[in-house]
């Protein structure tokens, strides 16, 4: 299933010294449930092309950085 | 030293970065399918876009590129600032 993000919980011992990470994430960016690119996908126009980094909405990964927020499901 | 571009100087370094990053992007989708008329249509039509911001930018701002791919008035303007990495 497609999603951009994936998530686990991993195991916190009761030992743990540090305030334990209760989820975790990591990236699954669209170019890995596409196998070949098919021809005459919709495209951005080239300027918001250049901000988004593709020029294809299908291959758009949003970076959740500062500016454009945490992800919606990472908790904390 | 400080020296202030005019706006159309940034305006056509945006554009023309622009317009590179929609060639980058065929180019690398061409690789893989060299039949695509219409993507070789429109990747023709931003190549000329481009030669022709490139030749507009040269003519008002001094060579973007060295070793003849620019033309340049006298006295020679390679050296002149800002250098691109500089704006």
């Amino acid at each position: 299933m497609f999603t951009p993000r994936k998530f686990w919980h991993p195991y916190v011992s009761p030992f743990d010294p540090c305030k334990p990470i209760l989820v975790k994430s990591y990236s699954t960016p669209p170019s890995l449930y596409i196998q070949v690119q098919p021809p005459n996908l919709p495209q951005f126009d080239p300027h918001t092309a250049l901000c988004k980094g593709t020029l294809w909405p299908l291959y758009y990964d949003p970076y959740h950085g500062p500016v454009e927020g945490k992800h919606p499901e990472v908790e904390r | 030293m400080s020296k202030q571009m005019p706006d159309e100087y940034y305006q056509l370094l945006h554009d023309l970065q622009t317009v590179d990053f929609v060639l980058v992007e065929l180019n690398l989708y061409l690789n893989t399918h060299p039949h695509d008329r219409k993507a070789i249509e429109q990747f023709n039509f931003y190549a000329q876009k481009k030669q022709v911001l490139k030749q507009q930018f040269d003519a008002k701002f001094g060579p973007l590129q060295g070793f003849g791919n620019s033309y340049s008035r006298a006295p020679f303007e390679w050296g002149d600032a800002p250098w691109p990495w500089q704006v």
